[in-house]
């Protein structure tokens, strides 16, 4: 009986085939559903659902967790094993992975890692379960976790140990009842994934807890204005910094989305004499946003990064003003590349929810997305176990930790924080010239005579270079 | 006053590096845990080796702290002895 039916099922099956392929060679190309398949390549999968969700709503698409578009190539950056000249470090040792945030403030932040949690807001983009979750976890690690744009939630503020508050642009912290009880401030001009660009979340998907944090009405809207409210000149942010140091004694630091002004805007954060900065990566993610700013918007995590850190060298703060990048970090490989390039810390937001859902996402698929189990609209919020979902990112971050210190321990280092530029080489010669790291191709003797020897290569593009400026200028 | 003041400052130097000789010591030992905690192939064994993991990078966050302290503390004492601390005082009172 068994076999009479899968002989019937592979009839259908072999008949429909040859009459869909016989059919595709030949229609007519133009008449032919086959022409979905080079179209869709010509303009892209996500492309061709974002222009028919556009076509549909007549508004930006709101796409969540950022850009799919890698502009940092991380793969191109090695680390520099040793053996012998230098010896790898022995392993009974420990990797110290403490960082310090803040150092010239009252109140220096130590964190026992150097991970924390991103800007994930309760309400804008997560429930409150999983903001607990994340909260938990980052205590259990002896980390920090962000509030993102938000108000004080209170739930979030007894679970965390270290908790930084955003000082935002919805103007949801900025009082002092809420920001003194916060661990470190984060001034929150811009993020990655939405540069410095206007937020709106609908009344309509504003509940009551959501209204309670943020203290707005029945009705209104949670608005993010593009300026922080306050903060129209230079000397308004720098008279905001020094007074919430004055009042607080906690690290301030400012967050903004990268940009290719990025050492213009970090000369005033070095005026302002902030205590750290945080710099958000065009990959950065975001609980939803318009895919032009996502993908069309700002500057990659690494150049960022690199840049941010050569310029507080240049300007000798690189011990006073810690930096902390952020923006598309995926694995443990990334992140600790992004601290041998100059962060002190990185913060991570999307693996860190992938990692919190990981286990109960079975709950979610196939019929829901797993997002819908920790966003603050998503339909099965209330089915999140909560200690589950904390001790998952609680075994993610060790497991990342401990990937991290195999990698000091092949380098020969003692601490995280002693990895640095010379323990890494690039495969390009165009990451090797922006970043300063030596190419891996040739010997360290031999860098500078590569460059020499390869230079007409370059000069039709420095050509370019010098005809772009020459067009502004006239 | 300042000979008071200096003592209490060497006593918390003092007591700061026992506490950072301590929190090494058990950091040592909580890893050790982990190392041997993770060789059983049991889920809750893994589990608890993983907080000894955190418990060891945090023990190991305190011995960093009390470092740093121990550093302010010889700063302030030098600071007692250049008679600076009495002088930044008074001029913050005359601000």
């Amino acid at each position: 009986m068994r076999r009479l039916i899968e002989n019937f099922i592979r009839s259908v099956i072999n008949d429909n085939v040859d009459k869909a392929i016989t059919r595709a060679i030949r229609d007519q190309y133009t008449e032919n559903l086959f022409e979905m398949i080079p179209a869709t390549k010509k303009v892209g999968l996500t492309n061709l659902m974002e222009i028919v969700m556009r076509a549909n709503q007549g508004t930006p698409v709101s796409r969540p967790l950022g850009s799919p578009i890698h502009l940092s190539p991380w793969e191109k950056i090695l680390f520099n094993p040793v053996h012998l000249f230098r010896f790898p470090t022995p392993e009974s040792v420990g990797i110290s992975t403490s960082i310090t945030i803040g150092h010239r403030a009252r109140k220096p932040m130590t964190i026992s890692i150097p991970i924390m949690i991103a800007a994930m807001s309760f309400g804008g983009a997560l429930s409150k379960s999983a903001k607990i979750a994340l909260a938990k976890a980052a205590t259990a690690v002896g980390t920090a976790t962000n509030t993102g744009e938000a108000g004080l939630l209170e739930e979030e503020r007894d679970a965390a140990h270290l908790l930084i508050g955003q000082y935002n642009r919805g103007g949801w912290m900025n009082t002092s009842d809420k920001y003194k009880r916060l661990d470190a401030i984060e001034i929150q001009l811009g993020q990655g994934a939405q540069g410095s660009a206007p937020q709106r979340t609908s009344a309509k998907n504003i509940g009551e807890d959501f209204r309670e944090v943020y203290g707005l009405r029945e009705g209104e809207d949670a608005l993010i204005h593009s300026r922080l409210p306050g903060v129209n000149t230079k000397d308004d942010f720098i008279q905001l910094v020094r007074r919430l140091k004055d009042e607080t004694g906690i690290p301030i630091g400012l967050k903004i989305a990268a940009t290719h002004h990025l050492e213009k805007e970090l000369q005033i954060a070095v005026e302002a004499e902030v205590d750290f900065v945080t710099v958000d990566g065009a990959e950065g993610g975001t609980h939803g946003g318009a895919p032009t700013l996502q993908d069309d918007v700002g500057l990659p995590t690494l150049f960022a990064i690199a840049r941010a850190n050569e310029f507080l060298a240049r300007k000798k703060v690189i011990r006073d003003i810690s930096l902390l990048a952020t923006g598309g970090l995926v694995t443990p490989g990334q992140m600790l590349k992004a601290i041998a390039l100059g962060a002190d810390g990185v913060y991570i937001g999307t693996a860190a929810i992938m990692a919190l859902v990981s286990e109960q996402m079975v709950k979610a698929v196939p019929f829901e997305p797993p997002t819908s189990l920790v966003v603050y609209t998503g339909k099965m919020t209330d089915q999140l176990d909560i200690d589950k979902a904390a001790m998952n990112l609680v075994r993610y971050l060790n497991a990342c930790v401990l990937e991290m210190e195999q990698v000091a321990i092949t380098l020969g280092k003692t601490a995280i924080t002693d990895i640095a530029k010379s323990d890494l080489c690039t495969i390009d010669p165009f990451v090797a010239k922006a970043t300063g790291l030596q190419l891996g191709y040739v010997a360290p003797e031999h860098q500078g005579r590569f460059f020499e020897e390869t230079k007409p290569l370059f000069q039709p593009l420095e050509g370019q270079a010098e005809d772009q400026r020459s067009s502004i200028h006239h | 006053m300042h000979q008071d003041l200096k003592n209490i400052l060497s006593y918390m130097q003092h007591e700061l590096n026992r506490i950072e000789t301590m929190a090494g010591t058990l950091s040592t030992i909580e890893r050790e845990h982990y190392n041997k905690l993770t060789n059983f192939e049991h889920r809750e064994l893994v589990d608890i080796a993983v907080e000894e993991q955190n418990a060891a990078r945090q023990l190991g966050t305190m011995k960093q702290m009390c470092l740093t302290m121990t550093q302010q503390i010889e700063g302030v004492k030098k600071a007692i002895d250049r008679n600076e601390l009495g002088e930044s005082a008074a001029r913050a009172e005359t601000h």
